[in-house]
């Protein structure tokens, strides 16, 4: 089977060649069969793809341990399901990965693009399969998933246990699809820029990608800290460590992207500062990729490390150069003559949101790279950990949340007093009332007063607008479930938006609340003995062992009580697995996680002193799960943006292609 | 016109005003010197009362845990060693050999102090090398 996929492997790299000569001599000449060529050629790297992909899948459950790959990242007791997720949990398989769903995305905006057009189309299919071509160089001449050793071994090293986990499976699928999509507004943008078709066509598309990319990259997030949170086993869902720190940089620049996209799209303007902030996103999936792949700056979880940075660095520089390049080219072109009237209007407070988000990433950016910087200037190697980050990003960030409130109430152009009392008035009151009533209730912490009481303003703010649609629609006589409904699917982005803002806030208040009010109790004890942590009671009661296939299990039985009675019975663990052909890592600690809506009890069984004695720490983290319910809610609202429109009043028939019409 | 313009200017040097600021003290506060075991001796006694990072291996059968789960041991960098004892989570993977990085205070009596322990294993990680020893113990 590896084989077939090894074939397919360079085809898909001279394709990918193939595609970009096509498009961009078709484009020039106007010679429409090179342009279809291309195309063509376009859709079938993707089926190629799918083939390397089953291939290589084929060949891990089937634990082929003659191909590296394979032998490096499955063995023999490894589970079915874990030996598939194996395909993304080396390098090569990553780099498969990344150009498995880059040519996935490609050919659905392929698909969907009008043949007939050979001005611009062209251009986007030209960048997008450049960038293709350099990963799928990488995993057809440097990294080789189906590279052989010179002879079989009898067991492979396995698979790291920490990533035997149900959301390891998921979550860098998901970050992929959001990290990867980042690539196709990237494409339109230097597209028009190229082709110097700068209408802004290219910009309603870039928007739409951005946001489904920024959806996959939001949960994608969450779902990498909830697994950390619940494999890591320090207490703790984010650590700023490098690898986290790459997907939360385009993160940012891509929100701050969708908030001044709306300005363009309203009135033209910021149309240079929309493609610089794509250009840098874009950038900056590169340099994440390049930092957790290369392995230049340490990271406790850098899982793969090759000699690839020097070809990244070189693509890097190449993609920065030939942007910036052709932005100068054109930056006459994109002026405006719109300018902004007041500082005290929407599009100042979505400037200041860009600023902030901007800002927020540099120093991020900044941060994860003063290692390097330190160690050329000084020649000293110097680090700035977590306190750095939290230090400059909670006041960007409280600032930000402020803003999520003021966005959405203040006018366009020029808000007067009138405006400002008329909106502000309840959500101000609200704020200040939340702000109030925690300070009675001994809250002294006034980075989570701020936070709350903004918390509290935005909430308010969101509700009110809900309120403000429906009521204009009941008092017509509307039910008024049928008019929210109505009113949220003819104005899908907007409330949509306002959705994604709840989501954000239930995230805010779960972060404030657990990094600021946690609790942590650490204790060594005989069976029999119990200590305290908060509220709770934990009484150990036994040791128990067990043994199955993969691992001899050491689990702790604790009776949880609280107030006198006992609620629970919770099972911190330490296995060891039996295993050792594999890696250095054969103990896992397994937490015993007890979460309710008001905290998470969070037990470690830290260490197994005798049959009868044990040590154990347990935390408390206040809120924990209102970041995961956050996460449901930015999905929900996120998904709202993005539904088509079904109002049969207001669309003609006509317009029923509107997804394909647009995209022309 | 000229005057919006002006706030926008003032209210932009601001935003940049404020970041700069946060990240300057900000790195003024945490920041933390990353040595070698070799650089943190020759930085006696200048280092004592200093926060650093130091990264070494750990030295095969030196690890001794004490009944409150806290933890001593000694890291070398291959000629010179020092001594370490840290209160915390123990990461999984810390064991003899493996390559730890503490981060705290050195001091006076050549003790450090960590209160952050990391360990990781990123050279070996994806090497052939293992293949090739379980090969030789098959055969």
């Amino acid at each position: 089977m590896y084989q077939i996929g090894n074939v397919c492997v360079y085809f898909a790299f001279f394709l990918s060649l193939y595609t970009v000569a096509s498009s961009l001599i078709g484009a020039r000449y106007k010679h429409r069969d090179l342009v279809e060529s291309g195309r063509n050629s376009a859709i079938s790297i993707f089926i190629l793809l799918i083939i390397v992909s089953l291939s290589l899948v084929y060949e891990l459950i089937n634990t082929n341990f003659n191909l590296r790959y394979v032998a490096l990242n499955t063995s023999t007791d490894l589970p079915t399901i874990y030996r598939f997720t194996a395909l993304w949990a080396g390098q090569a398989g990553s780099l498969l990965l990344w150009c498995l769903v880059l040519s996935f995305f490609s050919s659905i905006v392929v698909f969907f693009s009008n043949k007939r057009d050979l001005d611009y189309q062209p251009y986007v299919v030209v960048v997008l399969y450049t960038v293709l071509a350099f990963f799928l160089y990488l995993i057809t001449f440097v990294e080789n998933p189906f590279a052989l050793l010179p002879f079989t071994p009898n067991e492979g090293r396995g698979l790291n246990p920490i990533l035997q986990n149900g959301y390891m499976a998921i979550h860098p699928v998901t970050l992929y699809l959001g990290y990867v999509g980042l690539t196709i507004p990237f494409a339109f943008g230097m597209a028009a820029l190229i082709s110097g078709r700068l209408n802004d066509a290219w910009i309603r598309h870039s928007r739409r990608w951005t946001i489904l990319a920024w959806t996959f990259l939001s949960v994608g997030l969450l779902l990498g800290a909830r697994w950390a949170y619940l494999e890591l086993g320090w207490g703790g869902y984010w650590a700023w460590d490098p690898v986290e720190n790459a997907a939360f940089m385009p993160w940012l620049t891509a929100t701050a992207f969708l908030h001044s996209v709306m300005i363009q799209e309203r009135n033209g303007m910021l149309r240079k500062w929309n493609i610089i902030l794509l250009i840098i996103t874009f950038f900056l999936t590169l340099f994440g990729t390049f930092i957790t792949r290369s392995g230049i700056i340490s990271s406790v979880h850098s899982f793969a490390q090759s000699d690839i940075g020097p070809l990244f660095l070189g693509f890097i520089s190449f993609v920065l150069i030939f942007s910036f390049g052709i932005f100068l080219y054109r930056i006459k072109e994109l002026e405006s003559e719109e300018n902004f009237d007041s500082i005290i209007s929407r599009e100042s407070a979505f400037i200041f949101n860009n600023l902030l988000f901007l800002g927020a990433a540099f120093t991020v950016f900044l941060g994860t790279i003063f290692p390097i910087i330190s160690e050329a200037v000084t020649g000293e190697k110097i680090l700035v950990g977590p306190p750095f980050f939290n230090k400059v990003n909670v006041p960007i960030g409280l600032v930000l949340i402020f803003l999520m409130g003021v966005g959405p109430l203040i006018s366009w152009r020029k808000a007067t007093p009138e405006n400002l009392k008329k909106n502000f008035l309840v959500p101000l009151i609200v704020g200040l009332i939340v702000g109030t009533v925690l300070f009675a209730l001994k809250i002294r912490d006034i980075t989570a007063l701020l936070s709350f009481s903004f918390c509290g303003f935005v909430v308010a703010t969101v509700v009110t607008e809900f309120y403000k649609g429906v009521s204009v629609r009941s008092s017509r006589g509307e039910n008024i479930f049928v008019s929210l409904t109505t009113m949220i699917s003819r104005n899908n982005r907007r409330y949509g938006g306002y959705i994604v803002h709840l989501g954000v806030v239930l995230i805010v208040i779960g972060i404030t609340a657990s990094s600021t009010f946690n609790s942590e109790v650490q204790a060594t004890l005989n069976t029999g003995e119990s200590f305290a942590v908060g509220e709770y009671e934990l009484t150990f009661v036994k040791l128990e062992t067990y043994t199955n296939d993969a691992k001899n299990g050491t689990k702790a039985v604790l009776l949880l009580s609280t107030g006198g009675k006992t609620i629970d019975t919770v099972y911190p663990e330490k296995n060891i697995y039996r295993y050792e052909g594999n890696r250095e890592i054969n103990k896992e600690t397994e937490v015993s996680l007890r979460s309710t809506y008001k905290d998470d009890l969070y037990i470690i069984l830290s260490n197994v002193n005798s049959n009868t004695n044990a040590t154990f720490r347990a935390i408390i983290n206040p809120m924990v799960s209102w970041i995961w319910a956050g996460g449901f809610v930015v999905l929900f609202g996120a998904l709202i943006t993005m539904m088509p429109k079904f109002s049969k009043r207001r669309v003609p028939s006509t317009e029923n292609m509107g997804f394909k019409a647009e995209k022309a | 016109m000229l005057k919006g313009k002006l706030k926008f200017i003032f209210a932009i040097i601001i935003i940049a005003g404020a970041i700069s600021y946060l990240v300057f003290s900000g790195v003024k506060d945490t920041m933390v010197y990353y040595l070698t075991i070799d650089e943190l001796q020759a930085k006696v006694p200048d280092v004592y009362g200093e926060r650093v990072r130091v990264s070494g291996t750990v030295v095969p059968g030196t690890i001794e845990k004490d009944n409150n789960g806290d933890i001593k041991f000694k890291i070398t960098d291959g000629t010179n060693k020092i001594n370490v004892n840290y209160s915390g989570i123990i990461p999984d993977i810390f064991a003899d050999d493996v390559e730890a990085v503490v981060e705290g205070n050195y001091t006076q009596q050549n003790v450090f102090i960590a209160d952050i322990l990391l360990a990781k294993c990123p050279t070996k990680y994806e090497s052939d090398e293992k293949l090739y020893e379980s090969q030789k113990g098959s055969t």
